[in-house]
């Protein structure tokens, strides 16, 4: 049975153009503007905008046949419970199947959605009316999230929407009248939108130009706020971010804004060999990637300074580090002036999520050696290196939150703090150091903010004092006995960063995440004249009674703290971000830690000259070699023959087959061959004279490709990219000559058609083939030039073609017919006419249409384009 | 492989009957073409338009041009005028008692005949309708126990006045389907009129002296050529796909019958050899189709009956031309 239509594809196509086109910009526009509100969103407004595309495009096709609108609904529940069941049949872990029922929920709400408009659009006449309506009131709900008011937002969240309202309302009146076998179809609709148009557009100049005012204060926050807009993520902040290949750094830097975005998985594994003096207590320690210096009162970001004084931040490329050699930086120890209660301390990183070329370690970091994950964890850890820091004694992850009841801890942090008050000023420290630490806006956004912390810490005598009041105040209570100051993720503030972010943090909320109460605590630490920054990177929870020393850590544990400098004692850890009680840390499953490899006897760094992956041998060019842990250099490569049988390789992306090593790749072989333990080296050897002593085949059990342009350099061009504005001009001249390159190519697209059939009819010898190819030929050219065969037969459409241009294409015509419904074999003279017409009738009727004629019409893509389509009744 | 077809000679055939019909109705080749393929398709033909455009003279020149036998003496013409009143022992004759022989015997009535005029067909009554039908389908005549076997040729050129006119009995669909092809017989132009209009007192004249110029046999052996014309697969397969697109179109109510496929099927070749062809191509289809189909269809509205077939036509022609040689 056919279904019948109720509206020409005519009519499907403006729908789908004028009405729904315009719906689904709206749409994502608002989800976007949800996204910022809600976390359960999670930032995916594209991906949601689709969903909702989808909805309302296939509704809008599906409606335009005789489909009844109960029973079609029904059945897409039907198919949503079904997928619903089948969904969760196939998840395993518990978080998973939340994640993707919730996935789904949202998918089947705006799917829905998107479908009852696609059908309203298309059968109702009064839904564009309620649709309005409905957005509306969605906008009023969205609005009333956002907390401070101000006109920017009411305009920004309510004149889209209201201009839509009305263009969609007066749009899906127009269609529904319109008649669309009307030969001017395009026209009429062209016509009419136009005006709409201009009258939207004198509205839309007139209201401009009486909140004018308000408008210009837009403008200036929206320049702001496109300087760090961040591609892709909504105006959400994480505290990490996504590198494209999946893995996870820390952001270099951190905006203010109105949500964060936190995830569950796990990044890295640690081990950590710092414990309390004298006991097996671990004694833990915040893990810091950056320091942010500077604070930009423009963009109300926290930033990285390379120019920063003194630099301490070692940040070496694990994954350019051949394996088990290491990069050493002792300036930073020099750097860190703190020569008082420190100590060296040695951390290992197994990186599960965390970018390879990541480096992650308590301040202050100076040494890093990569080091191979052993066989069975390979598939759990992609790389790991050993990193020594200078670790002052009064650090700890302990000491730097409050730990009210904790009666150990709390001794301890007196100890500390009873410490750190021998620190009474900071005049002896260097100027330039003093002053670039110290430094903050002068905006008089910052008075109330200095007030504050003058008001908060006036009792408190020495710089550390003063850093607990603070934590302190963040930690009171208020009259009702209620904590001060909540943590929350999504603070409710509009995205749009303004200067008294802090400030409406401090005074007005009084909620926010890590950032907000580090930003806050730091610029109060600087108007007292007490050097800080801010750290950010990950903070470290003890979890482990079964493996001490062992600390997991997952992607919310990602944070921004204080660092103070103390003259002696260095740059000490401070948090006063307060605990979050709305969702308690769920205790994440202790699991087993990585097992320690053996050391390595022998390793070899160089260039692969040869290799061969059957017999498992390989030539290696090596510059550098580590043997029994000593290192040494020659300028010469010396070649040497290794036997790889044993070996597993790595890559920064995990572990890969011998196959991938390829003749001229840098690689680091490692081995740990008994029947090297044996071999040792005086103190005159040489490379060389090493490379006597071995056997040979060396035999290598763990090899590391290196690769040449590592995922560090890959993001360093990333950023670039980034910083360096966008050429809008070159941008526009691009699109515009990839439109101008496609619009030519479809006009050319009827002659390149005609070039092909020209041909094929030229070269073709065989009478049937060249008498097909002929009659498509001409019968594409004629329709090129204006001579379609609509729906004339074959021999009335030769004749109008012959009294047309005095031709002999009947005869031609009836020839190929005989050819082609006949089994009757063809006559000499049927034989030559198929032969000899092709040539001179082409010419024949081209000579009799007027160059300038035949090139617009041959060009013309709707006549190739009614030739192929099947010819329609007119 | 075509059958081997004397195509020469029955072109002649075909040349000469035309010819001789042309000396009396002018201006009117299509209509002669359409009937000459309903009578080489053993077919029968209704003619529809207004009182006074030829039909009439049309089914008398026809007659007249074929002898019954071969010494040219004449085929057997009869022509019934159909009136309300009309009842169906009229057509097929009665039984009368012969008072010498003291039984009743059997006066054939005008049907036995080989060309038969059923003038204003839609005048009848439907029971008179059926019973002439009848005998077209079945070419024999059935009277009590007795079957009377028509004539090798018979062929029926039925006229019928536009539905709309009053005192008209519409044919159902089902009888409508017996005629293999319905033509609109219309006015000749306006240069032809005015020749007609000369030869005014000539017509009668004309109508008298026409020459037999075939023979029945020659007609029979026609009818026998015209099964052997040639016609392609894909040109099968085209009027299979019309028949079944005026099933599925939406705005048919009634689509095509398979018998009705079957007479497309004859009716084009036919309509091949009369245009001097010994294959079916798309020109045929082209120009047959409505023909064939239109009063078989019954059509949702007035539009649709301009439109329907048309564009299933089109749609099928448009494949058809893109095809390439296969055979």
């Amino acid at each position: 049975m056919a279904i019948g239509k109720i509206h020409s594809w005519k009519k499907v196509v403006a729908q789908v153009i004028l009405l729904g086109i315009p719906t689904i910009v709206l749409a994502c526009y608002l989800l976007w503007d949800a996204n910022r509100l809600y976390n359960i969103l999670q930032n995916d407004w594209i991906k949601q905008g689709s969903y909702f595309a989808g909805g309302i495009v296939v509704s809008m096709i599906f409606y335009s046949y005789r489909f009844r609108f109960i029973a079609t609904t029904a059945l897409l529940f039907l198919i949503y419970y079904g997928a619903y069941k089948i969904l969760g049949n196939f998840n395993v872990g518990e978080f998973d199947a939340f994640f993707a029922s919730v996935q789904f929920l949202l998918f089947a709400v705006l799917f829905s959605a998107g479908w009852l408009t696609g059908y309203g659009f298309s059968r109702s006449r009064y839904y564009t009316v309620f649709w309005s309506v409905f957005l509306l009131a969605i906008q009023i709900i969205v609005v009333s999230k956002t907390s401070d008011f101000k006109a920017g937002d009411i305009i920004g969240a309510f004149a889209p929407v209201l201009a839509y309202a009305f263009y969609i309302i007066f749009t899906a009146e127009l269609i529904r009248n319109m008649n669309e076998d009307e030969t001017h179809f395009g026209w009429f609709i062209t016509k009419r939108m136009l005006g709409f148009g201009i009258v939207v557009l004198v509205l839309l100049l007139a209201l401009l130009n009486i909140f004018q005012d308000d408008f210009k204060a837009i403008e200036k926050e929206w320049g702001n706020a496109q300087a760090n807009y961040d591609k892709g993520k909504g105006n959400s902040e994480s505290m990490t971010k996504n590198n494209k290949d999946g893995s996870v750094s820390n952001k270099d830097q951190t905006k203010l804004t109105s949500s964060l975005n936190k995830g569950k998985r796990l990044v890295f594994v640690a081990k950590l060999d710092n414990f309390f003096e004298g006991s097996e207590t671990p004694n833990p320690l915040y893990f810091t990637a950056y320091y942010y210096t500077k604070f930009d009162t423009l963009t109300q970001t926290f930033e990285i300074d390379t120019l920063m004084p003194d630099n301490d931040l070692f940040r070496p490329d694990p994954s350019k580090i051949p394996l088990l050699f290491a990069k050493k930086d002792s300036a930073v120890i020099k750097n860190s002036h703190s020569p008082l209660e420190h100590k060296v301390v040695t951390a290992e990183v197994y990186k599960v999520l965390l970018s390879a070329d990541e480096f992650i370690a308590p301040s202050t970091a100076f040494f890093c050696q990569p080091i191979p994950v052993s066989n069975e964890y390979k598939d759990q850890y992609k790389s790991a290196y050993r990193a020594k820091m200078w670790v002052s004694n009064l650090n700890s992850a302990y000491f730097i939150y409050n730990p009210a009841g904790n009666q150990q801890l709390e001794q301890f942090q007196e100890q500390r703090f009873e410490a750190l008050r021998t620190v009474k000023d900071f005049n002896e420290v260097d100027k330039k150091f003093r002053d670039y630490y110290t430094f903050m806006p002068s905006n008089a956004d910052y008075d109330s903010l200095r007030t504050l912390a003058k008001q908060i810490t006036i009792n408190a005598k020495t710089p550390v004092d003063k850093m607990i009041a603070i934590r302190d105040y963040f930690l009171s209570k208020d009259e009702f006995d209620q904590p001060l100051f909540k943590y929350s993720d999504n603070p409710g503030v509009p995205g749009i960063p303004s200067a008294s972010k802090l400030n409406y943090f401090l005074f007005e909320t009084r909620k926010g995440y890590c950032a907000y109460y580090a930003g806050a605590t730091l610029f109060m630490l600087r108007s007292l004249g007490i050097p800080s920054r801010l750290a950010a990177g990950f903070l470290t929870i003890d979890r482990s009674s079964k493996n001490p020393g062992w600390y997991w850590f997952y992607e919310d544990q990602a944070h921004a703290w204080v660092q103070i400098f103390f003259p002696g004692y260095g740059w000490i850890d401070f948090d006063t971000t307060v605990p979050d009680v709305n969702t308690q840390q769920a205790p994440q499953p202790d699991e087993t830690p990585p097992l320690n490899m053996q050391d390595a006897y022998f390793v070899a760094d160089g260039t692969v000259t040869e290799i061969d992956t059957v017999s498992k041998r390989l030539k290696l060019d090596v510059n550098r070699i580590l043997f029994h842990d000593k290192d040494y250099e020659t300028t010469t490569a010396q070649n040497i023959q290794l036997d790889v049988s044993l070996a597993t390789v790595a890559r920064d992306t995990g572990t890969v087959t011998l196959g991938a090593i390829k003749k001229g790749m840098h690689i680091t072989a490692a081995s740990y061959a008994e029947a090297l333990k044996n071999i040792t080296a005086s103190d005159n050897d040489s490379l060389p004279s090493i490379f006597n002593k071995l056997i040979k085949p060396v035999p290598v059990d763990q090899i590391k490709i290196i690769d040449p342009e590592s995922a560090a350099q890959q993001k360093k061009k990333e950023a670039e990219a980034q910083q360096n504005p966008t050429d809008w001009i070159k941008v526009l001249w691009i699109t515009l000559s990839i439109i101008a390159g496609l619009t030519l190519l479809v006009f050319l697209t009827p002659w390149f058609i005609w070039q092909y059939f020209n041909a094929a009819a030229r070269n073709s010898r065989d009478t049937k083939l060249k008498a097909f190819n002929s009659y498509r030929a001409c019968m594409y050219y004629l329709n090129q030039i204006g001579y379609s065969r609509t729906n004339f037969g074959p021999n009335e459409y030769a004749r109008m073609i012959d009294s047309n241009f005095r031709t002999t294409f009947s005869s031609f015509s009836n020839v190929y017919q005989k050819l082609k419904y006949s089994s009757l074999p063809l006559s000499e003279r049927e034989n030559e006419t198929v032969q000899t017409f092709y040539r001179p009738f082409i010419s024949n009727v081209s000579k009799q249409v007027p160059l300038k004629t035949r090139i617009s019409r041959f060009l013309n893509i709707y006549n190739t384009i009614s030739y192929f389509a099947q010819s329609k009744n007119k | 492989m075509e059958q081997q077809i004397q195509l020469d000679q029955a072109l002649e055939n075909i040349q000469k009957l035309v010819d001789n019909i042309e000396t009396v109705i002018r201006g009117k080749r299509t209509q002669i073409q359409f009937i000459l393929t309903a009578l080489l398709a053993k077919g029968h033909i209704l003619m529809e338009d207004n009182p006074g455009t030829g039909k009439t003279v049309m089914a008398k020149t026809l007659a007249q041009s074929i002898s019954a036998k071969a010494d040219h003496t004449g085929v057997n013409f009869k022509r019934i005028q159909f009136t309300p009143d009309l009842l169906p022992m009229d057509l097929i004759g009665s039984h009368i008692f012969d008072d010498i022989k003291k039984e009743f015997i059997f006066k054939k009535g005008p049907l036995f005949c080989n060309v038969l005029l059923a003038d204003e067909i839609n005048r009848a009554s439907p029971k008179v309708q059926s019973a002439l039908l009848e005998c077209m389908a079945e070419n024999q005549i059935t009277m009590g126990d007795i079957t009377y076997k028509l004539e090798n040729l018979f062929f029926t050129i039925a006229t019928q006045n536009p539905i709309e006119m009053e005192g008209t009995y519409p044919l159902p669909a089902a009888q409508l389907d017996r005629f293999f092809i319905k033509i609109i017989f219309g006015y000749v132009d306006e240069e032809t009129e005015l020749d007609i209009y000369k030869d005014y007192l000539g017509i009668e004249s004309n109508l008298q002296h026409i020459q037999q110029v075939l023979s029945m046999d020659e007609i029979l052996f026609l009818q026998g050529e015209t099964e052997k014309v040639f016609i392609h697969e894909e040109i099968i397969k085209a009027v299979r796909n019309i028949v079944w697109g005026t099933r599925k179109h939406a705005d048919i109510v009634l689509g095509a019958s398979t018998r009705s496929g079957i007479t497309f099927l004859k009716c084009l070749k036919a309509f091949a050899l009369v245009n001097g062809r010994s294959f079916v191509t798309e020109d045929d289809l082209k120009l047959i189709t409505s023909a064939v189909l239109d009063h078989r269809l019954i059509y949702r509205n007035k539009e649709a009956k301009q439109k329907a077939i048309a564009g299933i036509l089109d749609a099928e022609l448009a494949r058809l031309s893109k095809l390439n040689i296969g055979n």
